[in-house]
């Protein structure tokens, strides 16, 4: 009987983590002039004017541009340092490890405040992107991190050992083999740098050049100012991308995805 | 096992993240020390020389420590929240035989791929004074003037509860998920309850996941921004909406470092108080 009670406690705290997400997608589809839930008649009216609200597509523009070149950045580098910490960083292994969370152990509003006054200090400024793309890049290192590292993790260094004795030699070992082997977790990590660079919003907030909005900041100001459904055709379109992104991953690509 | 190799070309690998990670991250956070001695700029974000001038406003106006006293009080709250509600949902994902733990699992996840924006712009939708859940209690005539949800410290608790409850949920589960099943069995046979057995074998042992969860929760909610800032709007600010406002309206670099240096300190003092309160063990999650 005390099993049904859990049950039903939890079913409580599903429609709790899912309300919120659910009211913003509903709420999309109204035919209204104002967010009321449940909607007033059912119209695809407030994506037609999201669609051709220029402010917003630019951002969305800008938000795509700045994840897929983070994503590139981030990935090489994480690679790199997944493979080091699991095949050479020795005793040092778990220090290494620690150092890569870092970055998602410290608080994000801080780091940005961080990074912003460094930027001015050295002159960079943020007359450009380059600021926000250092900082996205940061932020979404441990995550390509532990993907890759648990990737590396479960790869046999037999083959490696087998490939050497063939007389293949070290960067063909890599291309041939390593890779091969560990590209699951490599993808799986460059996807989910993609996401989170796509969704974060205090790093890019503080460090926007300007005149430059990503999609979350766009939002967020529209969103002191103003009250119609066209806000929620915008999240939904957003939370659409990204699970299109996780489900392309989990079931296109058969991957498990190290979130945490 | 691969013979270690003499050579330093491994380095080379590692040399970009190190890069990354000093430049970019441990360099600047060495400078929010020193921008917070800086003295206050005259139209510019800090002046020439330094100063306490930053420490000394902060310590005499009672309005910022009431501030940080606001900040802490809803962050123990939340954390508070997200164990009640987190644990029986942890404790059903980390033992649950039921063939829907997938699905659980992936709702309990799915906040975490939803930008911080857009579910705290969800939680305006449903706690606003016209909001999905005032207007439908006066629609049954429960109530007649509008519940005031947001706006205010209990809309930003629910909020952030919300937002960050799988960082409660995730640790502990994995923490129950490594306590031996035949413990609970044994405990079973020798005629305990349920009741005795969460008591006395599960809490115990999940202990650690649960100082993870609570110390994350806690980091976490006492620095959020956006979910405060869209939430509390102009009247209820956290600390984190006031740094920020610091920065970007007004342009006070040395007061907003330094306001940032005292909730971090303040901050890692209470997860010290806590991690001693409740004996824990230091070991780094995985």
């Amino acid at each position: 009987m005390s099993g049904r009670i859990l049950t039903g406690y939890c079913l409580l705290v599903y429609a709790f983590l899912l309300a919120p997400i659910f009211v913003v997608v509903a709420a999309s589809f109204n035919a209204g002039n104002f967010l009321t839930f449940p909607p007033q008649g059912l119209s695809l009216r407030w994506y037609v004017v999201f669609f051709e609200n220029e402010v917003f597509m630019r951002a969305i523009r800008t938000s795509l541009w700045v994840a897929a070149v983070t994503m590139v950045i981030s990935t090489a580098i994480g690679t790199a340092v997944a493979i080091f910490q699991v095949r050479y960083a020795g005793r040092a292994k778990e220090a290494v490890r620690v150092a890569m969370l870092a970055p998602l152990l410290l608080p994000e509003v801080l780091t940005a405040i961080a990074l912003l006054f460094f930027f001015y200090a050295i002159g960079l400024g943020t007359r450009t992107m380059a600021g926000m793309i250092i900082g996205h890049v940061v932020i979404t290192l441990p995550f390509v991190f532990m993907n890759v590292s648990a990737a590396m993790e479960s790869f046999d260094p037999a083959y490696e050992l087998a490939a050497r004795s063939l007389g293949a030699d070290r960067w063909t070992r890599f291309t041939r083999i390593m890779l091969p082997l560990i590209k699951p977790g490599v993808i799986g990590g460059a996807l989910f740098a993609f996401i989170i660079s796509f969704d974060t919003f205090t790093i890019s907030f503080l460090l926007k050049g300007i005149g430059t909005s990503t999609l979350p900041i766009q939002l967020f100001d529209y969103l002191r100012t103003n009250f119609t459904p066209e806000a929620a055709a915008v999240s939904s379109v957003s939370i659409a991308m990204t699970v299109l992104a996780v489900l392309f991953i989990e079931k296109g690509l058969g991957l498990k995805v190290h979130r945490f | 096992m691969v013979a270690r190799r003499p050579s330093l070309a491994p380095l080379l690998l590692a040399l970009p993240a190190a890069i990354v990670l000093i430049v970019f991250l441990a360099i600047p956070y060495a400078n929010i020390v020193m921008m917070s001695v800086r003295s206050p700029g005259n139209g510019t974000p800090y002046g020439p020389g330094f100063s306490l001038a930053a420490y000394i406003k902060f310590f005499s106006d009672g309005f910022y420590l009431l501030q940080v006293a606001n900040t802490l009080w809803i962050g123990a709250l939340v954390t508070l929240c997200a164990l009640v509600i987190g644990f029986p949902v942890a404790w059903q994902l980390g033992r649950g035989k039921t063939k829907l733990r997938g699905i659980y699992y992936a709702i309990v996840l799915a906040p975490l791929l939803v930008g911080i924006v857009i579910r705290s712009y969800g939680w305006t939708v449903l706690l606003g004074n016209n909001g999905v859940i005032n207007r439908s209690l006066r629609e049954w005539g429960l109530i007649e003037s509008p519940l005031p949800l947001m706006y205010n410290g209990l809309g930003i608790v629910i909020a952030l509860t919300h937002v960050l409850l799988p960082f409660m949920v995730l640790p502990i589960m994995g923490a129950i998920q490594g306590i031996d099943p035949s413990l609970e069995n044994a405990a079973r046979s020798l005629g305990a309850g349920r009741w005795t057995v969460l008591r006395r074998i599960l809490l115990p042992l999940s202990m650690p996941g649960i100082q993870t969860g609570c110390i994350l929760v806690f980091v976490l909610a006492i620095s959020a921004y956006v979910t405060p800032a869209l939430i509390g709007g102009l009247r209820v600010k956290t600390m984190a909406v006031t740094i920020v406002d610091a920065l970007i309206d007004t342009f006070q670099w040395p007061f907003g470092s330094a306001l940032a240096l005292i909730l971090s300190v303040i901050g890692a003092l209470c997860v010290v108080a806590f991690a001693r309160a409740t004996r824990m063990r230091w070991k780094v999650a995985s």
